[in-house]
């Protein structure tokens, strides 16, 4: 090939040799000019879409002019041989210029406002580039970046490469896929079409590895590296890469196109921002992007041993943890935690061994999951919300209602349940969350209407012989069940009375404050209703009134005992319109036969002018023998029982209104929100995750 | 003239301790600006802003003396030099 002509250019000399084809040095007898020349492999030559791809890169390029982008001068055939004439770049690629240990981070930013520019043009011209890598960039001495090789690329809604590059993309053989494995975006591994965001994910591998010199998804096989790609988050990078830099890289990184940058642009004007801003120097300074841990300074601690007793205290003005022993006659104060923010639930959770105590907070700031595993003394106190739904989801994150935790046998499994109404599961102990899809797209939700409280899902209810199986309830919207781990949902509430519709037995549409199962018994149901107490026999299949001889089927907390099935608590208030303990007498009901009849349990507990709420969450029970009860009243008084109800004391007043009460025995294995006699025979098979994208869906 | 972010206590921990953070590059708005604010201190982000891109409903900002949200909310311009100031609203109970 050397010394030949190839239209008006003479090869020089071999420069490089790609997957299609070799890069010649030549030069333009006609426009006296040093240029690079590729020619089709002679080997690949009978290969027809090797020359598709060729005159596929060269008509793509060739309407860019960008001084980021390669040149395309000329595009020819002769004899029978494709080649491209195009600028020679004189310079190294990213790829070996951070083979080591990657570039200081200003080169990044400076490098990556070139590659965001080009890739902003190319994308303005409709083209992908489809395969952007380190080795695809070249920087030349005097600094200047040159994207090479758009070969890839496609001219989007042309339709002149369609069917080109839909053959390249065909998920079912990966070597027929358009790009390089490690720069490859999730979606283009489930088989979906890359558009401009799969450049941009490519972009965050090529800012990841310019700034450590590693890829941020590795593996030995090419089935490591996809598996990577779909499921791993990369390890962060921390100083001297600036936080604003690795926010740009997680931005890009991100899953879901929805959630990335959605133009290359606003991904030039946020590294140039971090430019502007100056900070790229100051890489002594501390890591504003870790994890954040919010150490209260001020605040009296409880001094928590194992083998003591907890109660954990959501109020509507921050969260208060009390310890005692296992004769729960005495309490030790922490708190207030968050003071000034709500916090609306709470969870214990030893799964593991761990000592977790979880809570939501909500404040002018927005809300947050946080977690604690010192028993209060520091929080989390994450820069990103990690519960927040999706920017496409329309809808935007109020409140967290419920915190539950997944079965013993996935200890990293949790679930929230949250307003507006959705449904959000983790299943790596709260790294990441996702909406669970299936519940969020149902046809019933844009009809669900929020109640006095919004609309909000608060309770959630696991089967523990069926790790498909769930049930969540909304108010208002009803009991929905799930038999396929989340995927699809059905209401469940025949026979539940909805006052406030016109069809007193609709479909969905009730306002169900409360369900509850026992672990020993989970085909049975009982259910506190806005107006009607219930219970199911059949797994919400259909429900009975069950309200013998209570004062008033209206209230909302509910609790099981936890090793009697047939014993259930609950806190009747008067009516919708005066939501306080029925006559001013505060009295906590129980049956202990189903339902079939109700007692009153008031000794020690005030019965005059005690118009007290009791809130949905704020009454738990918990597995010590005798049990003990627990609920707080909106007025801010705690009160509890050692001898499963029969007597009363105040442990606590002068709280906030409480909304929430849970308890835990430090270093037992229940975490408190678990009964933990009766035995359970979860099955064997592992449960999906809940939230699936579309393409996880079944077919309907 | 850069714009200048004064950053309330609460937030603090998320801009270093600062109590106002420079913007160099000449937002044009109020989006820009504060696209560049999250971007050097991306703690800022949520606690501002919904994961719909919306101003937080008890969240006030104000470009000088000018509430953002009858100046056009996040279009708000931002003239060159100004100061912006992120309050919480007067609400509660």
């Amino acid at each position: 090939m050397i010394g030949q002509v190839l239209g008006h250019c003479r090869v020089v000399a071999k420069i490089g040799e790609g997957g299609m084809g070799v890069v010649y040095r030549a030069y333009d007898e006609v426009l006296h000019r040093d240029v690079a020349l590729k020619v089709v492999k002679k080997d690949a030559r009978l290969d027809t879409s090797s020359s598709e791809r060729l005159l596929h890169e060269a008509r793509a390029s060739s309407s860019l002019s960008h001084p980021n982008i390669c040149t395309i001068h000329e595009v020819g055939e002769n004899e029978g041989e494709l080649f491209i004439v195009m600028e020679l770049v004189d310079g190294k690629s990213l790829r070996a210029m951070c083979a080591d240990a990657g570039l200081p981070p200003e080169s990044v930013l400076r490098y990556g406002v070139q590659i965001a520019s080009a890739l902003a043009r190319a994308h303005d011209r409709g083209i992908i580039h489809r395969d952007l890598k380190t080795a695809n960039i070249v920087v030349t001495a005097d600094g200047l970046v040159k994207v090479l090789d758009f070969g890839l690329a496609k001219q989007v809604g042309s339709g002149v490469f369609d069917a080109t590059t839909r053959s390249f993309a065909s998920i079912q053989d990966a070597s027929s896929m358009s790009g390089t494995l490690p720069y490859m975006a999730p979606e283009i591994l489930r088989g979906e079409e890359a558009d401009y965001r799969s450049d941009l994910w490519a972009l965050g591998v090529v800012f990841y590895e310019a700034a450590s010199g590693r890829l941020p998804f590795e593996g030995r096989t090419g089935f490591e590296i996809s598996s990577a790609i779909m499921r791993e988050v990369p390890n962060p990078l921390g100083p001297p890469i600036p936080p604003g830099l690795w926010s740009i890289i997680q931005r890009c990184l991100a899953k879901e196109p929805i959630q990335r940058y959605q133009r290359a642009s606003e991904v030039q004007a946020a590294l140039e921002a971090v430019q502007s801003a100056g900070i790229v120097s100051a890489g002594a300074g501390p890591d504003l992007n870790a994890p954040k841990t919010m150490i209260l300074h001020g605040v009296r601690h409880a001094q928590v041993r194992k083998g003591d007793f907890l109660l954990l205290v959501g109020t509507t003005k921050g969260a208060f943890i009390l310890r005692s022993n296992a004769q729960r006659s005495r309490w030790e104060v922490g708190g207030p935690y968050f003071h000034g923010q709500s916090v609306y639930a709470m969870a214990y959770d030893n799964r593991g061994g761990q000592h977790r105590i979880w809570a939501s907070t909500a404040s002018y700031w927005g809300t947050l999951l946080r977690s604690s595993d010192d028993f209060g003394k520091s929080w989390t106190n994450p820069q990103q919300a990690p519960i927040r739904f999706p920017s496409d989801a329309g809808v935007s994150l109020k409140n967290i209602w419920q915190i539950a935790l997944g079965r013993p046998e996935e200890p990293n499994v949790l679930f929230c349940g949250v307003e507006p109404a959705a449904l959000f599961e983790t299943r790596d102990a709260g790294e990441t969350w996702s909406l669970v899809q299936g519940l969020f797209d149902h046809p019933h939700r844009p009809r669900w209407m929020p109640g006095n409280g919004g609309l909000a899902l608060h309770t959630i209810v696991l089967d523990p012989n069926d790790n498909q199986r769930m049930y969540v309830a909304i108010s208002a919207g009803g009991v929905y069940r799930t038999n396929d781990g989340g995927l699809t949902w059905t209401p469940q509430n025949q026979g539940i009375r909805a006052m406030t519709m016109p069809e007193k037995y609709p479909v969905f549409g009730q306002c169900v404050h409360k369900i509850v199962m026992h672990p020993a018994r989970p085909e049975r149901l009982f259910l506190q209703s806005h107006w009607g107490l219930y219970r199911s026999d059949n797994c919400g299949e259909n429900w009975r009134d069950i309200a013998n001889g209570v004062p008033s089927d209206f209230g909302f907390a509910m609790i099981t005992h936890p090793r009697n099935p047939d014993c259930v608590y609950i806190l009747p208030v008067e009516s919708d319109e005066f939501r306080c303990a029925c006559d001013g007498r505060l009295r906590v009901y129980r049956t202990r036969n189903g339902g079939a009849s109700w007692e009153p349990l008031s000794r020690g507990l005030p019965q005059k002018r005690a118009y007290e709420t009791v809130l949905r969450d704020a009454m738990t029970a918990d597995s010590l023998d005798p049990v003990g009860i627990y609920f707080g009243t909106r007025s801010g008084q705690l009160f509890g029982s050692r001898d499963e109800g029969r007597t009363w004391q105040k442990i606590l007043e002068g709280l906030p209104s409480v909304v929430c009460v849970r308890n835990a025995v430090v270093g037992d294995a229940s975490g408190g929100l678990r009964p933990t006699s009766p035995k359970v025979s979860a099955r064997s098979h592992q449960t999906k995750s809940l939230s699936k994208s579309k393409t996880r869906r079944p077919k309907r | 003239m850069p714009v200048t972010f004064h950053i309330p206590g609460a937030l603090r921990e998320f801009t270093a301790g600062h109590s106002r953070v420079q913007i160099e590059h000449s937002p044009k708005t109020l989006a820009e600006a504060l696209s560049a604010l999250w971007t050097i201190y991306p703690g800022v982000r949520d606690r501002i802003a919904t994961e719909q891109g919306q101003v937080r409903e008890h969240i006030n900002i104000f470009i000088g003396d000018e509430n953002i949200r009858y100046t056009g909310g996040l279009a708000s311009p931002v003239p060159s030099g100004c100061e912006i100031l992120i309050v919480p609203a007067v609400s509660g109970g």
